[in-house]
């Protein structure tokens, strides 16, 4: 009986890895293989290897949080699997839907949901966690948009990223051992900055690792059924699957938006996402790649299109009378030197930049991650409301 | 200056019918089509590429190229010219905000934004929100 119930838990667990591997690879590799600087197996591979050392060293803290501090009690066999298919419906949904669904406020909410229902939520861990979840996207998004303000213009104009046609590396082979030399078209800033992509990717695979191996898993970890090391590898292991297979799709979609953005800006966004992915891992809170990710994006957006105008006016969302005189200015200027094109209506106003990131729709953006953990939440604790001899 | 009529387009099919039926129901006025490029999104990848430009207005032209471009083509097969016209962020505020300039807005009653749960979420239904603050007539194509 228990072995079956272990074996249904690892399918779980398969699928819930499986699905994690789809999503967090497309946001890995997406803009390094948007811009054809590795193919796709390449980047599943890298993937798997580094998703893996991030599970065994780091995700360990995680681990501990989910399987051990967020209940009183440890969860049972029966109660984990019930969590693992709850999780699995928040994937499932968003995947369906194309609803961002962050995979660690689900499993927090699943299980938080399962306490509520028998009385053993450890509300100080709970607390902890939140509080973390309200600070982290607050802090991508500050230095999302300390780096669009001030800090991007000046790199982009320093920093070309390139990618010449031909491989990148050529081998010469006429001596005893095989030297490399660079590609007909290659130029050593080219190399520099595909080594770059390479190792951020990596770097980020190493914090998807940290954070969401043990999602996957820590539900069977709690009672004992599993061990920690075979479960990070039943993870790895499944995460790997996804990454080889579906993220093809996901590194288009999810990738593709991303390679919408400059490479240098996505590179920025996920140093960011991975660095603030890491540190929290780190600390046994368990987070989401996407979260940091997001915050990160819109805020260098953010601060990049509200740069003519002082974070203060940008906020209260008025810009100061000067700025209206020189708006008015410049669209004289463009009129006079640029002609529109032919056919093209005569604007009564110049397009604003600040448009794009109205507060209206920042706080919307916000909202779209507080329904995902709730919903798991109610569905686990009405779940094991109704059926009490699971919990 | 005679009768302008609006006809907001997106990538969507219903907008490509609601200006055929702009032009074959006014086709002595003036008509602007307009498009919104840096819309909402899950991650934001349109709105903030556009936010990193140097020069806004070259980007959107450029983003809302592909579909101005079919715009032109179908005005051509009913042998009239349009005016073209780019605003960016949320579509349903751009589009009322431009609207005190013209007589009439022509539109689809559902586009690409209602293709997933998210974009709806984020974007809304942009032609219930015209029906609701426009201030002039509006004519909803289905």
């Amino acid at each position: 009986m228990v072995e079956t119930v272990l074996i249904v838990g690892v399918i779980a667990s398969l699928f819930v890895g499986f699905n994690i591997g789809g999503s967090s690879t497309g946001i890995a590799w997406g803009p390094a293989v948007g811009a054809g600087l590795l193919k796709k197996t390449t980047a599943a591979g890298l993937m798997t290897v580094f998703v893996f050392l991030g599970g065994w060293t780091v995700g360990r803290n995680v681990m501990d949080t989910l399987s051990g501090d967020i209940i009183t009690i440890e969860i049972s066999l029966a109660a984990g699997v019930a969590v693992l298919f709850f999780i699995g419906l928040g994937i499932l949904i968003a995947n369906v839907f194309g609803v961002p669904v962050p995979t660690s406020m689900t499993t927090v909410g699943a299980i938080a949901g399962l306490g509520l229902a028998t009385g053993t939520v450890n509300y100080e861990t709970i607390a902890w966690i939140l509080s973390w979840w309200i600070v982290t996207p607050i802090i991508g998004f500050w230095i999302g948009a300390f780096i669009g303000r001030y800090i991007y213009p000046e790199l982009n104009r320093r920093v070309g990223i390139e990618n010449s046609p031909g491989p990148l590396l050529t081998f010469d082979r006429s001596g005893g051992l095989p030297t490399p030399a660079l590609g007909p078209n290659t130029t050593y800033r080219e190399l520099v900055s595909t080594i770059v992509v390479l190792i951020v990717g990596c770097y980020m695979a190493f914090s998807a690792g940290a954070s969401n191996v043990p999602n996957a898993v820590a539900p069977l970890v709690s009672s004992g059924a599993l061990e920690p090391n075979p479960a990070i590898l039943i993870a790895t292991v499944a995460i790997g699957l996804g990454g080889f297979t579906i993220a093809r799709r996901t590194m288009e979609s999810v990738g593709g938006e991303l390679s919408d953005i400059p490479l240098l800006a996505a590179l920025i966004v996920m140093i960011t996402a991975s660095t603030i992915t890491t540190v929290l891992s780190s600390m046994g809170i368990p987070i989401s790649l996407v979260m940091g990710s997001v915050m990160t994006i819109v805020g260098l957006g953010w601060g990049r299109a509200t740069r003519p105008v002082t974070v203060k006016e940008a906020v209260a969302g008025e810009a100061g009378e000067s700025e209206i005189a020189m708006g008015a200015l410049t669209a004289e200027e463009t009129a006079g030197t640029q002609p529109r094109p032919i056919g093209e209506a005569e604007r009564s106003e110049v397009l604003d930049a600040r448009d794009l990131f109205n507060p209206g729709a920042i706080i919307k953006y916000i909202s779209m991650w507080i329904i995902g953990p709730t919903m798991s939440t109610a569905l686990a604790y009405g779940f094991f409301v109704l059926v009490p001899g699971i919990a | 200056m005679g009768f302008r009529v609006l006809v907001p387009m997106d990538d969507s099919e219903m907008a490509e019918r609601a200006l055929e039926y702009a032009l074959e129901t006014h086709p002595d006025a003036d008509v602007t089509v307009l498009t919104v490029v840096g819309v909402p999104s899950m991650l934001m990848g349109d709105a903030v590429s556009l936010a990193l430009e140097d020069d806004l207005d070259e980007a959107s032209r450029e983003h809302a190229a592909p579909v101005l471009k079919r715009a032109r083509a179908v005005a051509a097969d009913h042998e009239q010219e349009i005016d073209t016209t780019v605003g960016v962020g949320h579509p349903a505020r751009v589009i009322v905000r431009d609207a005190d300039d013209y007589d009439v807005i022509v539109m689809g009653s559902h586009g690409e934004h209602s293709a997933d749960v998210t974009r709806r979420f984020l974007v809304g239904n942009v032609a219930r929100d015209v029906f609701r603050r426009s201030p002039i007539p509006v004519t909803s194509i289905r």
